[in-house]
């Protein structure tokens, strides 16, 4: 096709460009790629240094707690299965991954959430950032992250923050949003302080929302950290993507088992915490 | 230590199952593949034949008459990056895919959707398993789609199909069970045939949750197939997957910054068409 094309000059900017970032960026990038990968391994250690059944056993018992017998028991067979099938190391490190990810973009997240609920003008900057991360599919996350820090966790990581940050964002935002009037008029008619204010009226009302938010921002956080075994992150997604590259069916089968356990487990836990929460917050 | 010794490995005994299907149904599994790379190949050629200036031009027409000018400049727009970036023909076979897999969702959720709006043993049948459907991470959906058609664009598009299913048939059956009461009595009582009922009030009124679950079909489809990329799929995500193994970052990112821009235009373009439907803006 002999239309004009700017991909030769566009690839060589980009090329010289991240030749420059990593020269001079190096501490920069060095220091965020050590952080990363450090707060993963102590997650890690800490969910790899029992034997499975004992995690088996305290993911039963915090199922019982929240949800039910029947859940729990369900839900600690299961994750014996994924032992018995022999991909517990993988599923361990998809745990801790999901787990680093979710709580750092909550971390943010929670933060700018209730400053976008409180102050509109923040939020008229936020929401069509917000729409942008959105739109675009997940799997591109990947590149600028694997451009910046290599292959490793630290890039699964980063993309999985990028993409687990909007949901909790956004749904703090419209949490905080929602406080009915009359109960805004009713602490400002008995004078609470602008402390009290948040803690006491505005942040039990957008506690349904918040929670609602961190299911998805988890949910997310799951699907890309499965996408995110491309780039050599570990876990259940690499050993998915071997084998279905090398088309071994039985290990394909076996690891999609065990991530939709996993997905199954952490869903359900999530929402009947969110649940019993609101229960509280009324 | 003999707990750790015992293997139950479900993948050893489900191997053989998919290996017989594989051995007596190929003659189905060819049969489906011949019908979808004909379709693929038929829209493919019909996006790539005219001259790319002319299928942009084409498209901003279109885009002017379906929602407004704006959408129309920012579709011309999004279309002429994806050509001076060289990535002309991988987005023409994304969209390819997308506009394939998006119409076979359609086509399998509406009805299912209406069925369940109207049957509330159906609705009840279908919500757990859209519930699991829509948890379980997209990946795990390309894994049965290769077992069966193996590498390349049949599962790639069978997996996307199935994927972009759930939000339709959410949003369908949503849509039907919120039809206000009182427009369908006076349909009643002006003595109006089902089938006029259907289309001339339940339809329109309809519409804009529908578009709400078209715009949502698109993307996640979209997503899909850029995933499938890693499958031999083809098009922009192949780009992405070639320019992430050779390290070949400004391909990556090119290709990355196509999808974004072909996201961008499906998106506005079915948002568009929405508002255009919903005068009172429910979006």
């Amino acid at each position: 096709m002999n239309t004009p094309d700017f991909s030769e000059p566009f690839d060589a900017a980009i090329d010289s460009g991240l030749e420059w970032l990593s020269e001079n960026g190096e501490f920069v990038f060095d220091t965020l790629n050590t952080g990363l990968s450090g707060i993963y391994k102590a997650v890690l250690w800490c969910i790899a240094f029992p034997p499975y059944y004992v995690i088996a056993l305290i993911i039963g018992l915090i199922g019982w707690r929240v949800i039910g017998s029947r859940f729990a028991i369900l839900a600690g067979l299961a994750l014996g299965l994924c032992a018995l099938i022999g991909l517990w190391p993988e599923t361990v490190s998809t745990l801790a991954l999901v787990i680093t990810a979710t709580v750092l973009a909550l971390v943010v997240a929670i933060p700018l959430g209730v400053l976008a609920g409180l102050a509109p003008a923040f939020d008229r900057v936020v929401d069509p950032c917000l729409d942008l991360v959105q739109t675009m599919p997940p799997y591109i996350y990947l590149l600028p992250a694997i451009a910046l820090l290599g292959y490793g966790p630290a890039t699964a990581l980063l993309a999985t923050f990028i993409v687990a940050v909007p949901p909790a964002l956004r749904l703090t935002s419209l949490g905080i949003r929602m406080t009915p009037r009359e109960f805004i008029e009713l602490g400002d008619a008995s004078g609470v302080t602008g402390w009290q204010m948040f803690f006491k009226i505005r942040l039990p009302f957008a506690m349904p929302s918040i929670m609602a938010g961190v299911n998805q921002s988890l949910m997310m956080a799951f699907g890309m950290v499965v996408i995110a075994g491309i780039v050599g992150s570990g876990g259940l997604g690499e050993s998915i993507y071997g084998a279905v590259r090398t088309l071994d069916i039985a290990k394909s089968i076996n690891a999609a088992i065990a991530i939709v356990i996993l997905t199954m487990i952490l869903d359900r836990l999530a929402q009947a915490a969110a649940r019993s929460r609101v229960g509280e917050g009324q | 230590m003999t707990l750790t010794d015992i293997r139950f490995s479900p993948g050893e005994f489900l191997a053989p199952v998919v290996d017989w299907l594989n051995a007596n149904m190929h003659g189905l599994f060819v049969a489906i593949s011949r019908v979808v790379e004909a379709v693929l190949g038929f829209v493919e050629s019909a996006l790539l034949a005219p001259h790319p200036y002319v299928l942009i031009g084409i498209v901003v027409v279109a885009a002017y008459f379906v929602a407004q000018v704006r959408v129309a400049i920012f579709a011309g727009l999004m279309l002429a990056f994806c050509l001076f970036s060289g990535l002309w023909v991988a987005s023409m076979q994304t969209i390819a895919l997308v506009a394939v897999a998006v119409l076979i969702s359609v086509a399998i959720a509406f009805p299912l959707g209406v069925l369940a709006a109207r049957v509330k043993r159906v609705d009840d049948a279908f919500l757990p398993i859209l519930n699991i459907m829509q948890t379980v991470p997209p990946w795990v959906y390309l894994i049965p789609a290769v077992m069966l058609f193996s590498l390349g664009r049949v599962p790639a598009i069978i997996a996307t199909i199935v994927y972009g299913i759930p939000p339709m048939l959410r949003l369908t059956t949503l849509a039907f069970k919120q039809l206000p009461k009182d427009l369908l009595e006076l349909g009643q009582a002006s003595g109006a045939s089902p089938r006029d009922i259907l289309f001339k009030i339940e339809l329109p009124t309809a519409a804009p949750t529908l578009l709400v679950g078209l715009n949502q079909c698109i993307l996640m489809s979209l997503a899909m197939v850029v995933l499938a990329g890693l499958v031999g799929a083809g098009g922009l995500g192949a780009e992405v997957t070639r320019g992430l193994s050779r390290m070949e970052m400004g391909l990556g990112l090119r290709a990355g910054l196509a999808i974004v821009a072909v996201a961008l235009l499906l998106d506005r373009l079915s948002r568009g068409a929405l508002q255009r439907h919903s005068p009172s803006k429910l979006v």
